[in-house]
């Protein structure tokens, strides 16, 4: 205890750069999810409705791919691609990159991160969607056909605005996860905030005093609980709304360690 | 030797090892979430305040902290520090306590299902609290929790990778599969098997659940 609360375990905070350095690193990190997020919902919606959709092998398809990267280790796919994913295909990411993107996500083995990240998301995404859409009343659907639309156009029209509205609360709620999700690319060197972490307790880095190991992840670890508490509350909030307008509660998603936290804060009127 | 069952034929008992390590991670870790977890519920839904924030600052600490920070802190922060942890002590702690908030969470509101009308009911025939949670709540809570707890071991299976080719080195599945590809490149089929590895593993655990759940199950 006195080691952890000894003022000169503490001195980096303020004599060096080592901060600044750390809270760059988790920009990246933060700057990862936010661009796996917006991809994942796009590609969750399209696995959503081939789930979802009538044509059987089409619906068996998706259900087995969706399986498939919900249950592997995400630092298996992680690891996996950056080993596997060919050359020529970080170089084309390398080629393609926009020029406002910073330093830290252009090089190629971000791709790999990124498409490992967005794997995992889309299908856990698509099951959120699925779930949404069809805690709708099969009424929707009814009416709508009888009313002479076509599939296509109850889905865009009446169904997807509606389920899709449901599922906002459990994604802000993923993106917990996938912020959380965003140190596991230091493993394959991506320079965010655990590799940060790393290079101020491992040397000399800014001429100053080497910052111990312990306080220095406990510093990392409270940015993370600060943003994903802001992130929490916001999705507690959305539920609450949701729920007073339509009078469904939050359905479950099976194999989300976020959803059950989401969920018991719901019961108990948190 | 090469292709898919030559790598398997001759990397066999790695591979087996490493699945038997992620196995022995996973078996300790549960129990520790489930102790820890059913501590941290009772304190979230005990008579007192102090000790009811006491368990949500510990739930939003540990589910809001990334495992692989945890991981730095409880292995090279404290080895730093001068405390002798070891790898397995620092990974199964790690992976126990994050998933213990987790299954706090599930436990309180499994008992929040229960109601409170019972409690009052227990209390009133004179029954003490602890007695009316042993005997009354935890058990019908317990029921209720089952598909949940079911997600939280797939969760912990998926998360126990990280401990192996975080710092600690745990020699699990994924870290053997790492080793004998840095030795051989034969990427492609050595994680074809690590991932069937995996996906025994979660698909037993859903059908086990599934199983236990059905067993469980209240007919009214």
């Amino acid at each position: 205890m006195s080691y952890l609360f000894d003022p000169a375990n503490w001195q980096w905070l303020i004599t060096d750069r080592d901060v600044l350095f750390i809270l760059e690193g988790f920009l990246v990190n933060l700057e990862i999810a936010a661009i796996a997020i917006v991809v994942s919902l796009i590609f969750g919606l399209f696995l959503a409705l081939a789930r979802i959709s009538t044509l059987r092998p089409m619906s068996l398809v998706a259900g087995l791919w969706i399986d498939l990267w919900r249950n592997l280790p995400l630092i298996f796919m992680i690891l996996y691609f950056a080993l596997a994913m060919p050359q020529d295909w970080r170089e084309a990411y390398e080629s393609i990159v926009p020029a406002f993107f910073p330093e830290a996500l252009r090089s190629g083995r971000v791709l790999a991160a990124l498409s490992a990240l967005i794997l995992y998301n889309s299908a856990v995404l698509a099951e959120i969607m699925r779930s949404g859409i069809s805690s709708l009343e099969r009424g929707q659907g009814e009416a709508a056909a009888s009313l002479g639309l076509t599939y296509s156009q109850s889905m865009r029209l009446i169904i997807l605005p509606q389920g899709l509205r449901r599922m906002v609360p459990a994604t802000v709620s993923q993106l917990i996860t996938l912020n959380k999700d965003t140190t596991l690319v230091s493993i394959i060197a991506i320079q965010e905030v655990m590799r940060h972490g790393r290079i101020v307790t491992s040397s000399n880095f800014f001429g100053g005093v080497q910052a111990p190991v312990l306080q220095v992840f406990i510093f990392i670890g409270l940015l993370f609980i600060v943003v994903n508490l802001l992130l929490s509350r916001l999705s507690r909030r959305l539920e609450l709304r949701e729920r007073k307008r339509t009078g469904t509660t939050l359905r479950r998603v099976s194999g989300l360690e976020d959803q059950v936290a989401a969920e018991s804060d719901l019961r108990s009127g948190y | 030797m090469s292709g898919l069952w030559g790598v398997l034929q001759e990397h066999f008992p790695e591979l087996l090892a490493g699945f038997l390590v992620t196995i022995r991670l996973v078996a300790i870790a549960f129990v520790i979430a489930m102790v820890v977890g059913a501590v941290v519920a009772a304190l979230r839904i005990s008579p007192s305040k102090w000790l009811q924030r006491i368990g949500g600052v510990y739930v939003e600490t540990f589910r809001n902290i990334p495992l692989l920070v945890l991981l730095f802190i409880s292995f090279a922060g404290l080895r730093r520090a001068g405390v002798p942890i070891t790898p397995w002590i620092a990974g199964t702690a790690s992976l126990g306590l994050y998933t213990a908030a987790y299954v706090a969470e599930a436990l309180r509101s499994g008992a929040f299902a229960v109601g409170k009308g019972q409690i009052d009911a227990a209390l009133s025939l004179g029954f003490s609290y602890a007695s009316a949670l042993r005997r009354i709540v935890i058990p019908q809570a317990f029921r209720s929790v089952i598909p949940t707890i079911g997600s939280l071991v797939i969760a912990m299976i998926r998360n126990s990778a990280i401990v192996g080719v975080s710092l600690l080195a745990l020699p699990d599945l994924l870290k053997e599969a790492r080793i004998i590809q840095s030795r051989t490149f034969e990427t492609g089929e050595v994680f074809f098997w690590a991932a069937i590895g995996y996906l025994v593993l979660t698909l037993t655990a859903t059908v086990a659940f599934r199983l236990l759940e059905r067993r469980f199950e209240v007919r009214r």
